[in-house]
């Protein structure tokens, strides 16, 4: 069973005129039911563009896109996903709960339904003691779970994230991704996250998908096999050694730095994110938007 | 208690002014270089703020009512034509607006119009629909359009801004729920305009009113409180108190109004009010 499909997918923007972009070519992607993964790659290489194909969102102007085994199209009006951005995008005027309660008042899910499965989504996210506040009252990160709870409101068989956490700090980010796992876990979710964290790619996935931009295309598929995902985890020698290859994938062939010298480093950098998560993680993620 | 409080110092701050330029001031005006700069301070030009209050308990004419309850008749008169405006006006702009922010064509093409409407002077407007009454419908009603036809600008413009508000995420998750326009409308636009449309209705609930008491001095309408200020301005020179009891009429309802709007507002901005932010 396969959960997400697309087969020789482009996306041009504003096809015929001058400031036509050529955003996704050529784009072959299998993602199993079940399965984590993660798109990952510098600015501008379409991954949220190819978040925003699967999701239907937007139209690919060639291939096709199938999800739970229907066009994307198809898949939309039958909510077989739920979405969440990199903004929480909570409605300010409901309360958490109706907020959370959105896609199922849309589906014409009875009062009683609504409120049981709010209940139950808040109580997932751990924030069932704030059912009745606003989204103005609570923290970023409390916001980001309430958008993981809506976006899971409706039980869907795949969740797509387009950096839900780009707009944290480390500490919460890293107990959201936990928490995240956790509940993709016991819902069986299949997970399509956009990141451009190599640390958060490799914590999460179960495969990483490397992209370049210009144009936007799948430049390596890298299978992670962590033992465990859990704070050991993110010390374990097979997390370095997957972070090492998603970024050798990103600075591309040519590039071919060191393999010895490269894996010290991310040693270092990934045992002081763990010992005191600071401003220096973004590091790696600069590295590689800065790479040939 | 402490928002009273604050109107009430307003006010008294303003009758200080008042009475004190009257203390203070030339009695013919400050005249600089065959210009006169500051008004004129006598009691004919400004009337003590007791006189005025006074004249309220006096009789209009001999033996006629008392100024007070004429004044007030005559707001009720103008509150009811301006109520009607209002909510005509208002329902017209929302109208405009959500037409506009559906149709892309119809924002282009209509809002440059919408925006005209409000430079043609109100006075040259107001005779052409005068020219209306008295067939189909009671002079009051002209009077009415002419306070919908201030009062839907405000509406429109700002309802289209509030519509449009919803950033791009908040689309997308709507369309990712596979909600059309409609839903679209009612479960995201609509509730993300409100805070666009209150500061729009109170400006519309002002232009009502400038519309109501300019139309009935206009159109020569009868019983309001725009016919009054005219009335009463006649004798200035005579009673220069009376014409200050109509105008105080007409701020009253203009107070009114402004009430009116926010007490729509209150119950559907609750969310607003709560601003304590929990961390954790």
């Amino acid at each position: 069973m396969t959960a997400v499909s697309l087969a020789n997918v482009t996306k041009v923007f504003n096809q015929g005129r001058p400031d036509e972009v050529t955003a996704l070519s050529g784009i072959n992607l299998v993602i199993g039911a079940g399965r984590f993964v993660s798109l990952i790659g510098p600015s501008g290489c379409g991954k949220s563009t190819l978040l925003r194909l699967i999701a239907d969102l937007i139209p690919a102007s060639s291939g096709t896109v199938e999800v739970a085994g229907k066009p994307a199209t198809k898949a939309r009006l039958d909510q077989e996903y739920g979405i969440a951005f990199q903004q929480a995008g909570l409605f300010e005027w409901r309360t958490v709960q109706r907020n959370v309660e959105l896609p199922l008042e849309l589906r014409g899910a009875s009062r009683a339904e609504r409120k049981a499965r709010a209940a139950e989504m808040l109580a997932l996210v751990g924030l069932a003691d704030f059912a009745g506040h606003y989204p103005a009252q609570l923290s970023g990160g409390m916001q980001q779970r309430v958008a993981i709870a809506r976006a899971l409101a409706v039980h869907p068989p795949l969740l797509l994230m387009d950096e839900p956490f780009g707009a944290l700090d480390e500490m919460t980010r890293e107990r959201l991704q936990s928490e995240l796992l956790a509940i993709c876990a016991k819902t069986g979710t299949s997970t399509v996250f956009v990141t451009h964290s190599i640390s958060e790619a490799v914590f999460l996935s179960d495969q990483v998908v490397v992209m370049s931009p210009r144009p936007g295309r799948i430049t390596a598929t890298i299978d992670v096999d962590l033992p465990s995902r859990d704070d050991a985890a993110r010390q374990s020698p097979a997390y370095f050694d997957a972070i090492t290859a998603v970024r050798r994938s990103l600075r591309g062939s040519d590039a071919a730095p060191d393999t010895a010298t490269a894996r010290d480093a991310d040693a270092a950098r990934g045992a002081g994110a763990v010992a005191a998560p600071s401003s220096r993680t973004p590091g790696p993620v600069s590295d590689a938007a800065t790479a040939p | 208690m402490r928002r009273v409080l604050s109107a009430l110092a307003g006010l008294v701050a303003l009758i200080a002014l008042w009475e004190g330029y009257k203390a203070v001031g030339n009695p013919d005006g400050t005249v600089l270089l065959g210009v006169r700069v500051l008004p004129r301070a006598d009691d004919l030009s400004m009337p003590h703020v007791s006189e005025m209050l006074s004249r309220l308990g006096r009789p209009e004419l001999t033996g006629g009512r008392p100024v007070w309850q004429v004044v007030l008749s005559a707001s009720l008169f103008t509150l009811g034509i301006t109520t009607v405006g209002f909510l005509v006006g208002a329902v017209v702009g929302l109208l405009l607006a959500v037409a506009m922010q559906r149709f892309r064509i119809i924002e282009r093409g209509l809002l440059p119009y919408v925006i005209l409407s409000q430079t043609v002077p109100l006075v040259a407007l107001a005779p052409l629909i005068a020219g209306w009454s008295g067939t189909i419908w009671p002079a009051w009603m002209t009077v009415a359009v002419i306070a919908a036809y201030l009062a839907f600008f405000p509406v429109a413009v700002g309802m289209l801004r509030g519509l449009q508000s919803p950033q791009a995420a908040g689309v997308e998750l709507m369309r990712s729920y596979a909600a059309g326009w409609w839903r679209t409308l009612v479960k995201l636009r609509l509730p993300a305009s409100l805070p666009y449309l209150f500061p729009a209705l109170r400006l519309a609930g002002a232009a009502a009113v400038v519309g109501a008491v300019v139309g009935e001095i206009s159109t020569g309408t009868r019983g309001g409180i725009g016919r009054l200020i005219i009335e009463y301005s006649r004798e200035a020179t005579s009673d220069p108190a009376k014409v200050y009891t109509a105008m105080l009429g007409a701020a009253l309802l203009g107070l009114v109004v402004a009430a009116l709007v926010t007490l729509l507002e209150l119950p559907l901005m609750r969310h607003r009010r709560r601003v304590s932010v929990v961390t954790m």
